[in-house]
Protein backbone atom coordinates (compact mmCIF):
# COMPACT_ATOMS: atom_id res chain seq x y z
CA UNK A 1 0.00 0.00 0.00
CA UNK A 2 1.37 3.44 -0.74
CA UNK A 3 1.65 5.74 1.71
CA UNK A 4 0.16 9.49 1.16
CA UNK A 5 2.42 12.11 0.39
CA UNK A 6 -0.39 14.65 -0.95
CA UNK A 7 1.23 18.06 -1.53
CA UNK A 8 -1.33 20.87 -0.76
CA UNK A 9 -1.24 23.12 -3.92
CA UNK A 10 -3.00 25.45 -4.51
CA UNK A 11 -6.40 26.89 -2.33
CA UNK A 12 -9.81 25.55 -3.69
CA UNK A 13 -11.83 28.15 -5.00
CA UNK A 14 -15.61 28.45 -4.47
CA UNK A 15 -17.98 29.57 -6.82
CA UNK A 16 -19.51 32.46 -4.79
CA UNK A 17 -22.96 31.72 -4.23
CA UNK A 18 -24.48 34.81 -6.01
CA UNK A 19 -25.69 35.84 -9.37
CA UNK A 20 -21.59 35.60 -10.08
CA UNK A 21 -22.64 31.68 -10.78
CA UNK A 22 -24.39 32.82 -14.06
CA UNK A 23 -21.61 33.87 -15.43
CA UNK A 24 -18.98 31.01 -14.49
CA UNK A 25 -18.26 27.46 -15.72
CA UNK A 26 -19.97 24.79 -13.72
CA UNK A 27 -16.66 24.09 -11.48
CA UNK A 28 -15.09 21.08 -12.68
CA UNK A 29 -11.45 22.55 -11.19
CA UNK A 30 -9.13 20.38 -13.53
CA UNK A 31 -6.50 22.27 -15.57
CA UNK A 32 -6.14 19.01 -17.79
CA UNK A 33 -9.66 18.44 -18.45
CA UNK A 34 -9.68 21.94 -19.97
CA UNK A 35 -7.12 21.76 -22.39
CA UNK A 36 -9.62 19.18 -23.76
CA UNK A 37 -12.29 21.45 -25.16
CA UNK A 38 -12.42 22.41 -28.54
CA UNK A 39 -12.75 26.12 -27.53
CA UNK A 40 -10.51 27.86 -25.73
CA UNK A 41 -11.93 28.80 -22.17
CA UNK A 42 -11.32 32.44 -22.28
CA UNK A 43 -13.91 32.54 -24.92
CA UNK A 44 -16.39 30.08 -24.60
CA UNK A 45 -19.01 32.19 -22.86
CA UNK A 46 -22.61 31.24 -22.11
CA UNK A 47 -24.58 30.23 -25.50
CA UNK A 48 -27.49 32.33 -24.94
CA UNK A 49 -30.98 31.54 -25.92
CA UNK A 50 -30.73 31.26 -29.64
CA UNK A 51 -34.94 31.38 -30.41
CA UNK A 52 -37.24 33.85 -28.78
CA UNK A 53 -38.91 31.20 -27.32
CA UNK A 54 -36.17 29.71 -25.51
CA UNK A 55 -35.55 33.23 -24.14
CA UNK A 56 -39.51 33.29 -22.90
CA UNK A 57 -39.37 29.86 -21.25
CA UNK A 58 -36.30 31.02 -19.58
CA UNK A 59 -38.03 34.10 -18.11
CA UNK A 60 -41.21 32.00 -17.77
CA UNK A 61 -39.29 29.78 -15.28
CA UNK A 62 -37.87 32.57 -13.38
CA UNK A 63 -40.84 34.10 -12.88
CA UNK A 64 -42.32 31.06 -11.63
CA UNK A 65 -39.57 30.46 -9.13
CA UNK A 66 -39.98 33.70 -7.44
CA UNK A 67 -43.81 33.51 -7.85
CA UNK A 68 -43.73 30.06 -6.18
CA UNK A 69 -41.02 30.65 -3.41
CA UNK A 70 -43.32 33.31 -2.15
CA UNK A 71 -46.33 31.43 -2.55
CA UNK A 72 -45.14 28.54 -0.49
CA UNK A 73 -43.60 30.52 2.53
CA UNK A 74 -46.83 32.32 2.94
CA UNK A 75 -48.95 28.54 2.39
CA UNK A 76 -46.15 27.26 5.01
CA UNK A 77 -46.49 29.94 7.54
CA UNK A 78 -50.40 27.96 9.01
CA UNK A 79 -48.67 24.74 9.08
CA UNK A 80 -45.59 23.43 7.91
CA UNK A 81 -46.40 19.58 7.63
CA UNK A 82 -49.45 20.25 5.92
CA UNK A 83 -49.82 18.74 2.56
CA UNK A 84 -50.34 21.97 0.60
CA UNK A 85 -46.82 23.50 2.50
CA UNK A 86 -45.56 20.03 0.87
CA UNK A 87 -46.84 20.60 -2.81
CA UNK A 88 -46.02 24.30 -2.98
CA UNK A 89 -42.30 23.67 -2.17
CA UNK A 90 -42.35 20.55 -4.22
CA UNK A 91 -43.57 23.09 -7.00
CA UNK A 92 -40.75 25.12 -6.09
CA UNK A 93 -38.55 22.34 -6.86
CA UNK A 94 -40.09 21.13 -9.90
CA UNK A 95 -39.92 24.53 -11.48
CA UNK A 96 -36.32 25.16 -10.19
CA UNK A 97 -35.34 21.57 -11.46
CA UNK A 98 -36.54 22.80 -14.96
CA UNK A 99 -35.00 25.56 -14.82
CA UNK A 100 -31.27 24.30 -14.19
CA UNK A 101 -32.44 21.53 -16.80
CA UNK A 102 -32.65 24.37 -19.17
CA UNK A 103 -29.43 26.02 -18.38
CA UNK A 104 -27.26 22.69 -18.94
CA UNK A 105 -29.25 22.26 -22.12
CA UNK A 106 -27.64 25.79 -23.08
CA UNK A 107 -24.71 25.88 -21.38
CA UNK A 108 -22.99 22.94 -21.06
CA UNK A 109 -24.53 21.06 -24.12
CA UNK A 110 -25.09 24.29 -26.68
CA UNK A 111 -28.44 22.75 -27.53
CA UNK A 112 -31.04 25.13 -27.72
CA UNK A 113 -34.65 22.78 -27.04
CA UNK A 114 -36.58 24.71 -29.76
CA UNK A 115 -33.77 23.83 -32.63
CA UNK A 116 -35.31 21.42 -34.90
CA UNK A 117 -38.97 22.17 -34.29
CA UNK A 118 -38.03 25.75 -35.43
CA UNK A 119 -35.96 24.32 -38.36
CA UNK A 120 -39.85 22.86 -39.34
CA UNK A 121 -41.29 25.90 -38.13
CA UNK A 122 -39.21 28.90 -39.07
CA UNK A 123 -42.04 31.44 -39.42
CA UNK A 124 -43.54 31.41 -35.97
CA UNK A 125 -43.21 33.77 -33.30
CA UNK A 126 -41.56 31.47 -31.13
CA UNK A 127 -38.71 31.07 -33.64
CA UNK A 128 -37.65 34.40 -34.57
CA UNK A 129 -34.42 34.72 -33.39
CA UNK A 130 -33.25 36.51 -29.97
CA UNK A 131 -31.45 39.61 -30.14
CA UNK A 132 -29.96 40.77 -27.24
CA UNK B 1 -44.65 -6.70 -45.03
CA UNK B 2 -41.57 -6.62 -47.06
CA UNK B 3 -38.51 -9.34 -46.68
CA UNK B 4 -36.18 -6.93 -48.13
CA UNK B 5 -32.54 -9.20 -47.30
CA UNK B 6 -32.21 -12.82 -46.59
CA UNK B 7 -29.40 -13.92 -43.84
CA UNK B 8 -27.68 -17.14 -43.07
CA UNK B 9 -28.06 -18.74 -39.64
CA UNK B 10 -24.19 -18.07 -39.45
CA UNK B 11 -25.21 -14.62 -39.65
CA UNK B 12 -27.77 -14.97 -36.78
CA UNK B 13 -25.60 -17.00 -34.45
CA UNK B 14 -23.18 -14.21 -34.61
CA UNK B 15 -23.65 -11.00 -32.78
CA UNK B 16 -24.24 -9.30 -35.78
CA UNK B 17 -27.95 -8.70 -35.83
CA UNK B 18 -30.65 -6.47 -37.77
CA UNK B 19 -30.60 -2.96 -36.99
CA UNK B 20 -32.68 -0.39 -37.96
CA UNK B 21 -33.12 3.21 -37.70
CA UNK B 22 -35.45 4.57 -35.02
CA UNK B 23 -38.08 6.04 -37.41
CA UNK B 24 -38.29 2.94 -39.62
CA UNK B 25 -41.46 0.21 -39.43
CA UNK B 26 -42.34 -0.94 -35.38
CA UNK B 27 -41.40 -4.62 -35.58
CA UNK B 28 -39.20 -6.49 -37.39
CA UNK B 29 -39.84 -10.37 -38.47
CA UNK B 30 -37.16 -12.98 -39.24
CA UNK B 31 -38.18 -15.94 -41.03
CA UNK B 32 -36.54 -19.46 -40.88
CA UNK B 33 -36.34 -21.22 -44.06
CA UNK B 34 -34.67 -24.68 -44.19
CA UNK B 35 -33.62 -25.81 -47.51
CA UNK B 36 -35.13 -28.82 -48.09
CA UNK B 37 -33.49 -31.92 -47.52
CA UNK B 38 -35.23 -35.34 -49.33
CA UNK B 39 -32.41 -37.64 -47.34
CA UNK B 40 -34.28 -37.17 -43.96
CA UNK B 41 -38.08 -38.10 -43.20
CA UNK B 42 -37.99 -35.48 -40.37
CA UNK B 43 -40.79 -32.56 -40.64
CA UNK B 44 -39.01 -29.00 -40.46
CA UNK B 45 -40.36 -26.56 -38.23
CA UNK B 46 -39.75 -23.72 -41.44
CA UNK B 47 -41.03 -20.77 -40.34
CA UNK B 48 -40.31 -19.04 -37.01
CA UNK B 49 -41.41 -15.59 -36.43
CA UNK B 50 -39.29 -13.56 -34.11
CA UNK B 51 -38.75 -9.63 -33.48
CA UNK B 52 -34.91 -9.51 -34.43
CA UNK B 53 -34.78 -6.22 -32.33
CA UNK B 54 -34.41 -7.14 -28.48
CA UNK B 55 -34.69 -4.00 -26.11
CA UNK B 56 -32.84 -3.72 -23.14
CA UNK B 57 -34.51 -1.94 -20.56
CA UNK B 58 -32.39 -0.53 -17.82
CA UNK B 59 -33.62 1.90 -14.88
CA UNK B 60 -32.67 4.74 -13.15
CA UNK B 61 -34.00 5.89 -9.87
CA UNK B 62 -32.96 9.97 -8.88
CA UNK B 63 -34.11 12.45 -7.47
CA UNK B 64 -35.76 15.75 -9.22
CA UNK B 65 -37.41 13.59 -12.29
CA UNK B 66 -35.14 13.79 -14.80
CA UNK B 67 -32.29 16.22 -13.64
CA UNK B 68 -29.43 13.94 -14.13
CA UNK B 69 -29.17 14.67 -17.82
CA UNK B 70 -25.34 14.79 -17.18
CA UNK B 71 -25.82 11.07 -16.19
CA UNK B 72 -27.78 10.00 -18.99
CA UNK B 73 -24.98 11.86 -21.57
CA UNK B 74 -23.08 9.81 -20.36
CA UNK B 75 -24.38 6.54 -20.72
CA UNK B 76 -25.67 7.33 -23.74
CA UNK B 77 -22.33 7.99 -25.81
CA UNK B 78 -20.46 5.22 -24.46
CA UNK B 79 -22.55 3.84 -26.80
CA UNK B 80 -21.84 6.04 -29.65
CA UNK B 81 -23.64 9.42 -30.67
CA UNK B 82 -25.20 12.84 -28.85
CA UNK B 83 -28.26 11.96 -27.46
CA UNK B 84 -31.33 14.24 -28.77
CA UNK B 85 -34.53 15.42 -28.20
CA UNK B 86 -36.66 13.91 -30.54
CA UNK B 87 -36.90 15.78 -34.13
CA UNK B 88 -39.66 17.51 -34.75
CA UNK B 89 -41.99 17.11 -32.47
CA UNK B 90 -42.94 19.17 -28.99
CA UNK B 91 -39.94 20.93 -28.14
CA UNK B 92 -40.62 20.66 -24.15
CA UNK B 93 -40.64 17.01 -24.60
CA UNK B 94 -38.56 14.74 -22.16
CA UNK B 95 -37.36 12.41 -23.73
CA UNK B 96 -33.67 11.46 -25.61
CA UNK B 97 -33.05 9.63 -28.23
CA UNK B 98 -29.72 8.58 -29.97
CA UNK B 99 -28.83 5.77 -32.23
CA UNK B 100 -28.68 2.91 -29.66
CA UNK B 101 -30.86 4.44 -26.70
CA UNK B 102 -34.09 5.86 -26.15
CA UNK B 103 -34.03 7.80 -22.81
CA UNK B 104 -38.06 8.52 -20.76
CA UNK B 105 -38.81 10.31 -18.32
CA UNK B 106 -40.82 8.95 -15.64
CA UNK B 107 -42.71 12.27 -15.28
CA UNK B 108 -44.66 11.59 -18.45
CA UNK B 109 -46.45 8.99 -16.23
CA UNK B 110 -47.50 11.70 -13.92
CA UNK B 111 -51.49 10.87 -13.89
CA UNK B 112 -52.25 13.99 -12.24
CA UNK B 113 -50.67 17.70 -13.45
CA UNK B 114 -49.62 20.41 -11.63
CA UNK B 115 -52.97 21.43 -10.63
CA UNK B 116 -54.12 18.11 -9.93
CA UNK B 117 -51.58 17.70 -7.62
CA UNK B 118 -52.49 20.76 -5.89
CA UNK B 119 -55.90 20.15 -6.15
CA UNK B 120 -55.27 16.28 -4.26
CA UNK B 121 -52.72 17.65 -2.28
CA UNK B 122 -49.88 15.17 -3.14
CA UNK B 123 -46.34 16.02 -4.71
CA UNK B 124 -44.60 13.85 -7.43
CA UNK B 125 -42.63 11.79 -5.18
CA UNK B 126 -46.37 10.22 -4.19
CA UNK B 127 -47.11 7.56 -5.69
CA UNK B 128 -50.99 8.33 -6.24
CA UNK B 129 -49.72 11.03 -8.88
CA UNK B 130 -48.27 8.53 -11.32
CA UNK B 131 -50.23 5.80 -13.58
CA UNK B 132 -47.83 2.68 -13.04
CA UNK B 133 -50.27 0.58 -15.09
CA UNK B 134 -49.77 2.93 -17.70
CA UNK B 135 -45.97 2.83 -17.29
CA UNK B 136 -45.97 -1.10 -17.38
CA UNK B 137 -47.77 -1.53 -20.33
CA UNK B 138 -45.45 1.09 -22.51
CA UNK B 139 -42.37 -0.37 -21.21
CA UNK B 140 -43.27 -3.71 -21.79
CA UNK B 141 -44.51 -3.40 -24.90
CA UNK B 142 -41.63 -1.33 -25.65
CA UNK B 143 -39.62 -4.54 -24.37
CA UNK B 144 -41.60 -6.96 -27.10
CA UNK B 145 -40.46 -4.38 -29.85
CA UNK B 146 -43.64 -2.65 -29.81
CA UNK B 147 -43.79 1.50 -30.62
CA UNK B 148 -46.16 3.11 -28.14
CA UNK B 149 -47.55 6.48 -28.05
CA UNK B 150 -46.83 7.94 -24.63
CA UNK B 151 -47.64 11.35 -23.09
CA UNK B 152 -45.61 14.06 -22.36
CA UNK B 153 -45.67 15.93 -19.05
CA UNK B 154 -44.56 19.67 -19.48
CA UNK B 155 -42.48 20.79 -16.52
CA UNK B 156 -42.68 24.51 -18.38
CA UNK B 157 -47.08 24.52 -18.13
CA UNK B 158 -47.55 21.85 -15.61
CA UNK B 159 -49.35 20.35 -18.09
CA UNK B 160 -49.99 16.66 -20.12
CA UNK B 161 -49.50 17.19 -23.50
CA UNK B 162 -50.55 15.51 -26.18
CA UNK B 163 -48.82 11.90 -26.78
CA UNK B 164 -45.57 11.32 -28.55
CA UNK B 165 -44.67 8.22 -30.92
CA UNK B 166 -41.94 6.27 -29.29
CA UNK B 167 -40.11 3.42 -31.20
CA UNK B 168 -38.52 0.57 -29.61
CA UNK B 169 -35.26 1.07 -29.19
CA UNK B 170 -32.09 -1.45 -28.52
CA UNK B 171 -31.30 0.12 -25.13
CA UNK B 172 -34.46 1.72 -23.33
CA UNK B 173 -33.70 3.39 -20.52
CA UNK B 174 -36.05 4.96 -18.29
CA UNK B 175 -35.11 7.73 -15.41
CA UNK B 176 -37.16 9.28 -12.74
CA UNK B 177 -38.42 8.96 -9.27
CA UNK B 178 -40.07 5.69 -9.67
CA UNK B 179 -38.95 3.27 -12.13
CA UNK B 180 -38.58 0.07 -9.53
CA UNK B 181 -41.52 1.23 -7.14
CA UNK B 182 -44.09 -1.16 -9.01
CA UNK B 183 -42.87 -4.41 -9.16
CA UNK B 184 -44.52 -5.50 -12.32
CA UNK B 185 -41.88 -2.66 -14.02
CA UNK B 186 -38.99 -3.59 -11.62
CA UNK B 187 -39.71 -7.37 -13.23
CA UNK B 188 -38.71 -5.65 -16.55
CA UNK B 189 -35.87 -4.29 -15.98
CA UNK B 190 -32.84 -6.05 -17.14
CA UNK B 191 -30.49 -3.72 -14.91
CA UNK B 192 -30.99 -0.79 -12.48
CA UNK B 193 -28.84 1.93 -10.65
CA UNK B 194 -29.98 4.32 -7.60
CA UNK B 195 -28.37 7.42 -7.80
CA UNK B 196 -28.10 7.94 -3.21
CA UNK B 197 -27.17 11.47 -2.50
CA UNK B 198 -26.35 12.17 1.03
CA UNK B 199 -28.52 15.60 2.61
CA UNK B 200 -25.88 17.56 2.48
CA UNK B 201 -24.70 16.86 -0.43
CA UNK B 202 -27.74 17.78 -2.16
CA UNK B 203 -28.43 21.14 0.03
CA UNK B 204 -24.77 22.13 -1.72
CA UNK B 205 -26.11 20.72 -5.25
CA UNK B 206 -29.51 22.73 -4.62
CA UNK B 207 -27.44 25.55 -3.62
CA UNK B 208 -25.17 25.44 -6.62
CA UNK B 209 -27.82 24.99 -8.54
CA UNK B 210 -30.55 27.57 -7.57
CA UNK B 211 -28.82 30.38 -5.67
CA UNK B 212 -28.21 32.04 -8.98
CA UNK B 213 -32.32 32.79 -9.62
CA UNK B 214 -34.09 35.51 -7.79
CA UNK B 215 -36.46 33.97 -6.45
CA UNK B 216 -34.41 31.56 -4.33
CA UNK B 217 -32.37 32.27 -1.19
CA UNK B 218 -30.55 29.41 1.21
CA UNK B 219 -33.41 29.47 3.24
CA UNK B 220 -35.80 28.62 0.33
CA UNK B 221 -33.60 25.99 -0.69
CA UNK B 222 -33.83 24.75 2.55
CA UNK B 223 -37.41 24.68 3.25
CA UNK B 224 -37.70 22.94 -0.06
CA UNK B 225 -35.31 19.81 0.83
CA UNK B 226 -36.90 19.87 4.30
CA UNK B 227 -40.65 19.82 2.79
CA UNK B 228 -39.70 17.16 0.42
CA UNK B 229 -38.15 15.01 2.53
CA UNK B 230 -41.35 12.85 4.08
CA UNK B 231 -42.25 11.87 0.54
CA UNK B 232 -38.97 10.74 -0.74
CA UNK B 233 -38.17 8.79 2.17
CA UNK B 234 -41.50 7.11 2.20
CA UNK B 235 -41.79 6.84 -1.68
CA UNK B 236 -38.06 6.92 -3.30
CA UNK B 237 -35.72 5.91 -1.12
CA UNK B 238 -37.05 2.17 -0.62
CA UNK B 239 -36.29 1.79 -4.17
CA UNK B 240 -32.56 1.27 -3.42
CA UNK B 241 -32.64 -2.10 -1.98
CA UNK B 242 -33.64 -3.49 -5.39
CA UNK B 243 -31.57 -1.45 -7.17
CA UNK B 244 -28.51 -3.59 -8.65
CA UNK B 245 -26.12 -0.59 -8.47
CA UNK B 246 -26.66 1.91 -5.58
CA UNK B 247 -24.44 5.25 -6.58
CA UNK B 248 -23.72 6.66 -3.14
CA UNK B 249 -22.38 10.58 -2.82
CA UNK B 250 -21.13 11.32 0.67
CA UNK B 251 -19.40 14.20 1.86
CA UNK B 252 -15.75 13.50 1.72
CA UNK B 253 -13.58 12.79 5.02
CA UNK B 254 -10.33 13.98 3.56
CA UNK B 255 -11.13 17.64 4.60
CA UNK B 256 -12.41 18.32 8.29
CA UNK B 257 -15.59 19.65 8.40
CA UNK B 258 -15.71 20.58 4.79
CA UNK B 259 -19.94 21.99 4.12
CA UNK B 260 -19.17 22.94 0.89
CA UNK B 261 -19.92 19.93 -0.94
CA UNK B 262 -17.24 20.24 -3.64
CA UNK B 263 -14.75 17.29 -2.41
CA UNK B 264 -16.64 14.12 -2.56
CA UNK B 265 -16.92 10.53 -1.43
CA UNK B 266 -18.39 8.69 -3.87
CA UNK B 267 -19.37 4.98 -3.24
CA UNK B 268 -19.94 2.33 -6.03
CA UNK B 269 -22.15 -0.27 -4.25
CA UNK B 270 -22.40 -3.61 -6.65
CA UNK B 271 -24.88 -5.89 -6.42
CA UNK B 272 -23.29 -9.99 -6.27
CA UNK B 273 -24.88 -12.33 -9.05
CA UNK B 274 -26.48 -10.20 -11.30
CA UNK B 275 -27.17 -12.01 -14.02
CA UNK B 276 -24.62 -10.61 -17.40
CA UNK B 277 -22.95 -7.93 -14.22
CA UNK B 278 -19.50 -8.20 -12.79
CA UNK B 279 -18.49 -5.64 -10.36
CA UNK B 280 -15.58 -4.03 -10.53
CA UNK B 281 -12.94 -4.26 -8.36
CA UNK B 282 -9.81 -3.26 -6.65
CA UNK B 283 -6.42 -5.91 -7.10
CA UNK B 284 -8.43 -8.38 -5.22
CA UNK B 285 -11.73 -9.11 -5.79
CA UNK B 286 -13.78 -10.38 -2.77
CA UNK B 287 -10.81 -9.06 -0.35
CA UNK B 288 -10.90 -5.53 1.64
CA UNK B 289 -8.39 -2.88 -0.20
CA UNK B 290 -7.09 0.64 1.37
CA UNK B 291 -5.76 2.17 -1.74
CA UNK B 292 -3.79 6.08 -1.52
CA UNK B 293 -2.42 5.87 -5.34
CA UNK B 294 -0.70 9.14 -4.56
CA UNK B 295 2.44 8.72 -3.64
CA UNK B 296 5.98 7.93 -5.21
CA UNK B 297 4.79 7.61 -8.37
CA UNK B 298 1.97 9.84 -8.60
CA UNK B 299 1.69 13.38 -7.15
CA UNK B 300 -1.34 14.72 -6.49
CA UNK B 301 -2.51 18.32 -5.11
CA UNK B 302 -4.92 18.69 -1.63
CA UNK B 303 -6.84 16.77 -0.72
CA UNK B 304 -5.41 13.97 -2.76
CA UNK B 305 -7.62 10.62 -3.56
CA UNK B 306 -8.08 7.84 -1.42
CA UNK B 307 -9.71 4.37 -2.71
CA UNK B 308 -11.55 1.35 -0.73
CA UNK B 309 -12.79 -1.49 -1.84
CA UNK B 310 -14.56 -4.45 0.41
CA UNK B 311 -17.19 -6.63 0.34
CA UNK B 312 -20.33 -6.15 2.77
CA UNK B 313 -24.01 -6.59 2.82
CA UNK B 314 -26.32 -3.95 1.27
CA UNK B 315 -30.42 -4.47 2.78
CA UNK B 316 -29.90 -8.57 3.29
CA UNK B 317 -27.58 -8.89 -0.17
CA UNK B 318 -24.22 -9.71 -0.83
CA UNK B 319 -22.76 -6.77 -2.59
CA UNK B 320 -19.05 -4.96 -3.23
CA UNK B 321 -18.25 -2.04 -2.44
CA UNK B 322 -15.60 0.61 -4.33
CA UNK B 323 -15.09 3.98 -2.75
CA UNK B 324 -13.67 6.71 -4.07
CA UNK B 325 -12.84 10.24 -1.89
CA UNK B 326 -11.11 13.34 -3.55
CA UNK B 327 -10.68 14.70 -7.23
CA UNK B 328 -8.45 14.08 -9.75
CA UNK B 329 -6.47 17.17 -10.79
CA UNK B 330 -4.57 15.55 -13.51
CA UNK B 331 -5.10 13.46 -16.45
CA UNK B 332 -2.11 11.19 -15.39
CA UNK B 333 -4.24 10.81 -11.99
CA UNK B 334 -7.15 9.20 -13.67
CA UNK B 335 -5.21 6.86 -16.27
CA UNK B 336 -3.53 5.69 -13.21
CA UNK B 337 -6.39 4.81 -11.20
CA UNK B 338 -7.83 2.99 -14.31
CA UNK B 339 -5.07 0.61 -14.78
CA UNK B 340 -5.06 -0.52 -11.20
CA UNK B 341 -9.30 -1.15 -11.29
CA UNK B 342 -10.31 -4.83 -12.73
CA UNK B 343 -13.55 -5.73 -14.59
CA UNK B 344 -13.92 -2.75 -16.27
CA UNK B 345 -15.57 -4.01 -18.90
CA UNK B 346 -13.73 -1.29 -20.91
CA UNK B 347 -12.64 -2.60 -24.27
CA UNK B 348 -9.50 -1.01 -24.83
CA UNK B 349 -6.85 0.36 -21.77
CA UNK B 350 -7.67 4.43 -21.29
CA UNK B 351 -11.77 3.51 -22.55
CA UNK B 352 -12.66 5.06 -18.56
CA UNK B 353 -10.50 7.97 -19.40
CA UNK B 354 -11.33 8.77 -22.54
CA UNK B 355 -14.66 8.85 -21.91
CA UNK B 356 -14.49 11.53 -18.79
CA UNK B 357 -12.06 13.39 -21.18
CA UNK B 358 -14.69 13.28 -23.55
CA UNK B 359 -17.13 15.41 -21.62
CA UNK B 360 -14.91 16.59 -19.21
CA UNK B 361 -17.51 19.97 -19.11
CA UNK B 362 -19.57 18.01 -16.98
CA UNK B 363 -20.36 17.76 -12.98
CA UNK B 364 -18.31 15.39 -11.79
CA UNK B 365 -15.47 14.89 -14.24
CA UNK B 366 -13.35 15.16 -11.71
CA UNK B 367 -14.31 12.76 -8.88
CA UNK B 368 -16.04 9.85 -8.16
CA UNK B 369 -19.54 10.27 -9.42
CA UNK B 370 -18.31 10.93 -13.12
CA UNK B 371 -15.93 7.75 -12.44
CA UNK B 372 -18.40 5.36 -11.54
CA UNK B 373 -21.03 6.77 -14.10
CA UNK B 374 -18.72 6.51 -16.99
CA UNK B 375 -18.22 2.73 -15.66
CA UNK B 376 -21.59 1.84 -14.72
CA UNK B 377 -22.35 2.86 -18.86
CA UNK B 378 -19.79 0.23 -19.73
CA UNK B 379 -21.20 -2.16 -18.03
CA UNK B 380 -24.48 -1.66 -19.07
CA UNK B 381 -22.57 -2.28 -22.79
CA UNK B 382 -21.62 -5.08 -21.41
CA UNK B 383 -24.87 -6.58 -20.52
CA UNK B 384 -26.45 -5.95 -23.11
CA UNK B 385 -24.11 -7.51 -25.11
CA UNK B 386 -24.00 -10.78 -23.47
CA UNK B 387 -28.08 -10.66 -23.19
CA UNK B 388 -27.91 -9.91 -26.86
CA UNK B 389 -25.54 -12.63 -27.54
CA UNK B 390 -27.43 -14.89 -25.83
CA UNK B 391 -30.72 -13.89 -27.18
CA UNK B 392 -29.66 -14.86 -31.11
CA UNK B 393 -28.22 -18.34 -30.11
CA UNK B 394 -31.64 -18.97 -28.61
CA UNK B 395 -33.61 -18.79 -31.51
CA UNK B 396 -30.85 -20.41 -33.36
CA UNK B 397 -30.84 -23.64 -31.66
CA UNK B 398 -35.25 -23.78 -31.66
CA UNK B 399 -35.17 -23.47 -35.26
CA UNK B 400 -33.09 -27.04 -35.05
CA UNK B 401 -36.13 -29.29 -33.81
Amino acid sequence: MMSATASHGRAVMLPSPSGALQHQQPSIGSDMFRLRRKEPRGLRLIVAAKYKGTKMREEKLSEMIVEKVKEATEVCEADVRSEECKVAWDEVEEVSQARADLRIKLKLLNQDPLESFCQENPETDECRIYED
Amino acid sequence: MAVSTIYSTQALNSTHFLTSSPSSSTSKQVFFYRRHQSQTNRRFNTIITCAAQQTVVIGLAADSGCGKSTFMRRLTSVFGGAAEPPKGGNPDSNTLISDMTTVICLDDYHSLDRTGRKEKGVTALDPRANDFDLMYEQVKALKSGIAVEKPIYNHVTGLLDAPELIQPPKILVIEGLHPMFDERVRELLDFSIYLDISNEVKFAWKIQRDMAERGHSLESIKASIEARKPDFDAFIDPQKQYADAVIEVLPTQLIPDDNEGKVLRVRLIMKEGVKYFSPVYLFDEGSTISWIPCGRKLTCSYPGIKFNYEPDTYFNHEVSVLEMDGQFDRLDELIYVESHLSNLSSKFYGEVTQQMLKHADFPGSNNGTGLFQTIVGLKIRDLYEQLIANKATAPAEAAKA
